[in-house]
Formats: C-alpha cells, structure tokens, sequence
C-alpha cells in the first residue's frame, strides 16, 4: 500500500490525469460512453471527474494555498461539485449533450472541475461538511434515480425506456453505497484510537503538504460508479 | 470564510442560471418538453426535401404542405412498427373520422389533412405504404403517406423537425412520436402529444380558418 502511493507521484498522477481527459475526449469512447444513458451517467460522469481529481495533483503548492483562501472548510470546492450534478442531472442534458458540442464541452469541463474540487475539498471538509454536502446530492441522485424508474414515458429522446430505468435502478443503488461507505468510514474513525496516535506511523514517510497531495479519500468516495459498471 | 461564502453563493447563482437556460426558466425538463416549447415560441420551416408517395408525385415538402392551403397534421412513422406507430395510426384514423364528418363550422370544411412521413425508407417503398394506408381505412383525400427517398434528406428532416429515432435493439425503432402540426406555409407551427389530439384537430382547424 505504501509502494503503491510512493508509486503515485503528483507528475504520475497528473500524467494520467491527462491520459484519461484525452481517452474521454476521443470520439469513438465519446460514442461508446453515450451509446446508452446508464453509461453516460454511471461511467462517463464519474471518468471525468476521476480525470479532474488526477489531474488536481499537479496543483503547485501556492496555487492550492491560493484557493484554500477561497474554500474555507471545502465549502467552495463542495457547493461548485453540487451544483455541477445537480444541473447534469436533468434529464434534457443528457439529449443535449449528444447534439450540441458546446454543450458537450461544458459538460465535460465542469465534470472535470468538480472532480478537481472534490479531491482539492473533501479531507478539508471534515465529517459536518461532508455529511452536509451528502445529505444534498445522495438524496438528490436517488429522487432523480426513483424518477428514472417511474416515469411511464421516455425522458431522452435518445435513449429507450429500459436503458432509463435500469439508470434509475442503479442511481438509486449507487447513493445507498456511497452513503454506506462513508457511514462505514466515519464509523471507523470515531471508533479508532485518537488521530495523535493514527498520525504516528505517518508522519515520518509523508510530511503535511505530501499526505495532502497523497490523499485519495476524495477520490475512492466517488470511485464507485466506475466499479459498479464494471461488475 | 467571508470570500467562501462569496464563491459558494456566485456558484450558486452560476448553477442557477444554467438550469434556468437548460429547463427554459424550469418550464421544460426534457429535450421533447423544450422542443415543443420552441416550437411554438419560433415556428420551424420544413426544409425542401423531396418526397413521395403512392398518392402524390415526387414533390417538395414544403409544397406539399401548401398545396391545399389550410393546415396539415404530420406524424413520422414506420410500417413495420409494432408499438406508437399503432396507436399513432388508431389516433390518425380518428382524426380522419373526424374530419370526413365535416368542420362543424359555418357549413364548408375546414381544409385540414392528415400526412404520415415514413423514416425508414430503406423498408418502405411505395408498395408498402399503399399497402399500410389500406390497411388502416385512410381516405386518399384527406390522409396521405409518404418517405423521403434520399437518405441525406432524410437525415436533414429529422434533425430539421427534431424527429429522434433511435434502434430499440430488436431490429425496430423507437422515436418521440407526436403530433406536428404546419401551417399554409409548410411551418411546423405546433408538436402536439398523441394523448392530446384532439387539441391538435381544434389548433389545425383554427389554424386553416385563420389563413383562407
């Protein structure tokens, strides 16, 4: 575990960052990633904002002690990734992403900032602000999954009614996990030994600024789309 | 904590209006909802295709649509299909029964006809459409059926009117059916639902006495 974070250098991360923007970006991935709705929602939203946490580790020091200013407590970085999936959860953005490129564009863009701000935000957030921030877009994904799954009619003219509630079905599944798993990790650290004791073993290997720039937490909390779709 | 606040609330306000651009200032949460919407606010020209059918020469859409005046409710359909194209037959025979009994105003007609475009014209020659219009009892005088024969010009229809047909998988199509309905001047004026059709008789009605 440790060889595989000292593995994960902020060059390396950038790096594949970059690959990943650039794979998403190519036409022919675009196609196969919005040939059906779940795919677009469950595999392509989450790519990118996978790419845009990678792509945040190249972030120079002053530049995130720049923006810091700016996210007291993660608030910024969290409201900006809100509002980012609540507006690419309507239905018609879905349709429209597949007709106009600039729609395209922005959507990916704003994928690729929220996933920036999620990893830049969350351990700054601590367990209020992450449970707040939760509290609105889980709940939300799963209104929006239970209305997937009930409406009689097409949503998107471009997709078929089978393909929008099996999305619905797993909108709804995908909020119940990750409102499990971080149930399940703030479970574990009020149980576990205080942090004076957890920061131990750490500190010598990974120095402040470093563990920062390690840090994962953001994105493993919105890995999951991408390795539900791959069961 | 005073500059957070200010970002959060100018992303907020950003989001905000983005919805508000994308939902139409949140009257329309669907791209067919925002289609419909559109179309009544700006009404859409039909572009100069050529069609054909077993009742009407090769001509050009829009002249088609103008022939008799009046006004035209259009449906996209396709001869093979199972599913709405059914029910958008059953509403068009409706529709037709409605019209051969007469206007119901001031004695003449309303000249209002009924037009079913074809979008799978690789399938549907004018031989099947014939066969498909006898089959549903459709009057040559008021119910007409054609296709696109360019596939080009096809494609530049759909776009045009914002007709989406997407394969279901099982060799058929799916497309967000409706009622369309033009004016004199070949303008796709109104996108009615199919469950509300009698609101596009009575618009396309109003619509052929308003333009005599």
């Amino acid at each position: 575990m440790k060889r595989l974070r000292a593995a994960c250098t902020p060059a390396r991360q950038g790096a594949a960052g970059l690959a990943l923007a650039a794979l998403l970006a190519w036409p022919a991935v675009r196609q196969v990633l919005e040939a059906s709705m779940w795919r677009q929602m469950l595999l392509q939203y989450p790519l990118w904002l996978l790419a845009g946490a990678l792509l945040a580790a190249v972030l120079p020091q002053r530049a995130r002690a720049a923006l810091a200013r700016w996210n007291a407590h993660g608030i910024t970085g969290l409201v900006l990734a809100g509002v980012v999936l609540a507006v690419l959860m309507v239905p018609r953005l879905l349709d429209l992403a597949l007709r106009d490129p600039a729609v395209e564009a922005a959507k990916c863009a704003a994928l690729l900032l929220a996933g920036a701000a999620l990893r830049l935000s969350w351990r700054a957030a601590g367990r209020v602000v992450q449970g707040f921030f939760l509290g609105n877009v889980l709940p939300m994904t799963v209104v929006a999954g239970q209305l997937y799954i009930d409406a009689p009619l097409r949503l998107c003219n471009a997709y078929l009614l089978d393909d929008q509630q099996r999305l619905g079905r797993w909108l709804t599944g995908l909020a119940a996990l990750l409102a499990l798993a971080w149930l399940v990790q703030v479970a574990r650290w009020a149980t576990a030994p205080r942090p004076v004791d957890a920061a131990g073993p750490d500190a010598p290997e990974a120095p402040g600024p470093c563990t920062r720039k390690e840090n994962l937490v953001g994105v493993r909390g919105f890995e999951p789309p991408a390795s539900t779709s791959r069961t | 904590m005073l500059r957070t606040a200010l970002a959060s609330m100018l992303l907020l306000l950003a989001g905000w209006a983005a919805a508000a651009w994308l939902t139409h200032d949140f009257q329309a949460w669907t791209d067919e909802g925002a289609r419909r919407l559109e179309v009544a606010l700006a009404p859409v020209a039909a572009p100069t295709v050529i069609v054909e059918g077993p009742d009407a020469a090769a001509t050009e859409l829009p002249a088609l649509l103008a022939q008799h005046g009046g006004a035209t409710i259009v449906d996209f359909f396709y001869t093979r299909c199972e599913t709405v194209c059914r029910s958008l037959g059953s509403s068009f025979q409706q529709l037709q029964a409605a019209l051969q009994a007469g206007g119901g105003h001031a004695g003449q007609a309303p000249r209002v006809r009924l037009l079913s475009i074809s979008f799978d014209a690789a399938h549907d020659d004018l031989q099947a459409l014939r066969a498909y219009g006898r089959g549903l009892g459709a009057d040559p005088a008021i119910w007409h059926f054609v296709r696109v024969r360019d596939e080009a010009q096809q494609q530049a229809l759909l776009r045009r009117l914002g007709v989406v047909v997407v394969a279901d998988g099982r060799g058929g199509y799916e497309h967000n059916a409706a009622l369309l309905v033009f004016d004199a001047q070949g303008r796709m004026v109104r996108v009615f639902d199919l469950a509300e059709q009698q609101l596009a008789l009575d618009y396309a009605r109003h619509l052929a006495q308003a333009r005599p």
